[in-house]
């Protein structure tokens, strides 16, 4: 009986092709009729087949390790090769690199697309809402510069058109009047000099083409900027008309110094085709965000209210209304007069001998009388400033 | 996708193939050279480090070898994308067995369509092989000496019988054959007990 190392040996010797003619055609003859032996064979023949595959795989692993070191081995005196030092990003040629250091190098190849990802959204994020933020807020606050709104008065279009086209049919027949350009803005402006000089707020007379005084007898003056102050919101006309022949003597007197708080004060102004009066205390001796070119009143003033006179009870110029604050309950804002004073004296130091002297008045006719007598002479001196652009 | 179809094929691409199979080893060696930046980037750029590219090449070098050796390779495509094509999948298959999400591969352009390349056949005919040897390390580390060193000294450093008798002190080659058989017996038991147990 043979065991099944002999049936090794038979099998190994048949492979080889070791067997001689009638044993080799013996053994074949059984393979094909025995199924167990067939089985064995096969099972013999799969065994040293995968003992020789392994062999052999195991020698090309070991060939293809000898040829990578020998390419690295090859590579590496001509350059610093990454496969040398296992530094995937550096260039410099490092000594060492401490364990940390190169593991965060390691995170920092492997994450890198993904955290300048995260990196540019943070930073898209953070600037879009900051931008929305602040889109938001502008819209929302437009009219005015952050609650500051100047005060002069867009015409409107619409009534000027209606009443154009009320007086074309009233006079049907004859030719139809031009409608009388009543101007885009208006604001209010007050005699300064004598001589034909005026003040009015900056803004008033901002991008204006031409200006046009209208004063309480709807006499009408030509005049042209002479002078703007954007910081302190001033500006100085002179009425440029041949036949203008001065206003004679001002009844009030601009005062140089600061007025005090809790003083009281009125205006005069043009918000509409009439002159308005209004009174009010003077609240603080500081205007809109604590600028100290300005004082707070608490004047009710309306749009066209800009580049009025501010009085005090003795009727001495204070301030030039400019403004007022849209989120707080009345509070106007008037440039102080000390900076209009300065203004002036700085032009006449400019221009000392010129054709048309700066001769402030200094001394007011106002003081002691009652309001309405006060107002019945100062409203001669308080014009509308119009406009055209 | 049959061998006929070597259009795609380089001329230097056949020679390299032919010199391959014929056994030198300098051919290998300048096919190894030759795609090793190419996989070695791959890799790289996909959060793999130097001696994972290695791993990976160096396995997918082997698939490619064992075929040509075999001469069972389908080549329908360059070697170089074929030798991609393995390469990715050998990573992206690591990939996944350590990441617990999702893992998308950055590819390079140029590699294409690396799908029909046949690789993937070839894989899984690879990897049953390397389940194979596996189980075939296993045994024989089971099996003991001297039979174990016998039976690696004739079938895989391919000594001959005369050497392993002086060797391991038989007194003549029949003794140390029977010895052989009588461990080609015993491995047989545990390579197929573990083998044949397993499921494919």
């Amino acid at each position: 009986m043979m065991t099944e190392a002999d049936y090794y040996a038979l099998f190994e010797a048949y492979a080889h092709g070791e067997l001689a003619g009638p044993a080799r055609a013996n053994l074949e003859a059984r393979l094909a009729a025995d199924p167990a032996l067939a089985l064995r064979y096969a099972d013999f023949t799969e065994m040293t087949g995968t003992l020789r595959a392994y062999g052999q795989r195991q020698q090309a692993r070991q060939q293809l390790r000898g040829i990578h070191a020998a390419m690295l081995a090859a590579d590496a005196p001509e350059e610093i090769t990454p496969t040398e030092t296992k530094l995937t990003h550096s260039v410099n040629p490092m000594l060492r690199i401490s364990r940390t250091e190169r593991r965060l190098r390691e995170f920092w190849s492997g994450h890198r697309a993904t955290v300048g990802v995260a990196a540019s959204v943070a930073i898209l994020a953070v600037f879009a809402t900051l931008l929305g933020l602040d889109l938001w807020r502008s819209y929302k606050t437009e009219p005015s510069l952050y609650g500051y709104q100047a005060l002069r008065r867009e015409m409107a279009k619409l009534q000027r058109s209606q009443r154009a086209l009320k007086e074309s049919i009233l006079t049907q027949g004859p030719l139809p009047t031009p409608a009388v350009n009543n101007g885009k803005f208006s604001g209010t402006g007050f005699a300064l000099t004598s001589e034909g000089y005026l003040v009015t707020s900056y803004h008033v007379i901002q991008g204006a083409d031409s200006l046009l005084i209208e004063g309480r007898d709807r006499q009408r003056y030509h005049a042209e900027p002479v002078y703007s102050d954007i910081k302190h919101d001033l500006a100085i006309l002179r009425i440029t008309d041949k036949k203008f022949a001065g206003f004679g003597r001002l009844p009030y007197a601009i005062k140089s110094g600061q007025a005090d708080l809790g003083e009281r004060v009125f205006t005069l102004g043009y918000p509409r085709e009439d002159v308005v009066y209004g009174e009010g205390a003077l609240s603080a001796r500081s205007g809109f965000e604590g600028d100290t070119a300005f004082y707070q009143v608490s004047i009710p003033v309306n749009p066209g209210n800009s580049g009025g006179p501010l009085l005090d009870e003795r009727g001495n110029l204070i301030g030039v209304v400019s403004g007022r604050q849209n989120d707080a309950q009345s509070a106007a804002f008037a440039t102080k007069s000390s900076y209009l004073v300065r203004l002036v004296d700085s032009l006449a130091a400019a221009k000392p001998a010129a054709a048309y002297p700066y001769h402030l008045p200094h001394y007011g006719q106002l003081a002691g009388s009652g309001r309405p007598q006060q107002l019945k002479k100062l409203q001669d001196y308080v014009f509308v400033v119009k406009v055209f652009e | 996708m049959s061998r006929g179809n070597s259009s795609s094929l380089t001329p230097t691409d056949d020679a390299l193939i032919a010199a391959i199979r014929s056994g030198d080893e300098r051919a290998l060696a300048h096919l190894y050279r030759l795609h090793w930046p190419m996989v070695s980037h791959f890799v790289l750029q996909n959060s793999g480090l130097e001696d994972d590219a290695q791993d990976v090449y160096q396995e997918g070098v082997m698939v490619f070898y064992e075929k040509v050796r075999d001469g069972s390779l389908e080549l329908s495509c360059q070697i170089k994308t074929y030798l991609y094509a393995v390469c990715r999948r050998l990573w992206l298959k690591r990939l996944t067995s350590k990441s617990r999400f999702g893992v998308r591969l950055l590819d390079d352009e140029e590699h294409g369509p690396y799908l029909n390349t046949g690789a993937e056949d070839d894989l899984l005919a690879a990897e049953e092989q390397d389940r194979r040897f596996a189980t075939m390390s296993e045994a024989l580390n089971h099996l003991g000496e001297p039979c174990r060193s016998l039976l690696e000294g004739f079938y895989l450093l391919d000594k001959s019988m005369q050497d392993l008798t002086a060797e391991f002190g038989y007194t003549n080659a029949d003794n140390a054959k029977n010895q052989k058989y009588k461990c080609l017996v015993r491995l047989k038991k545990l390579f197929f007990a573990h083998y044949k147990e397993e499921p494919i």
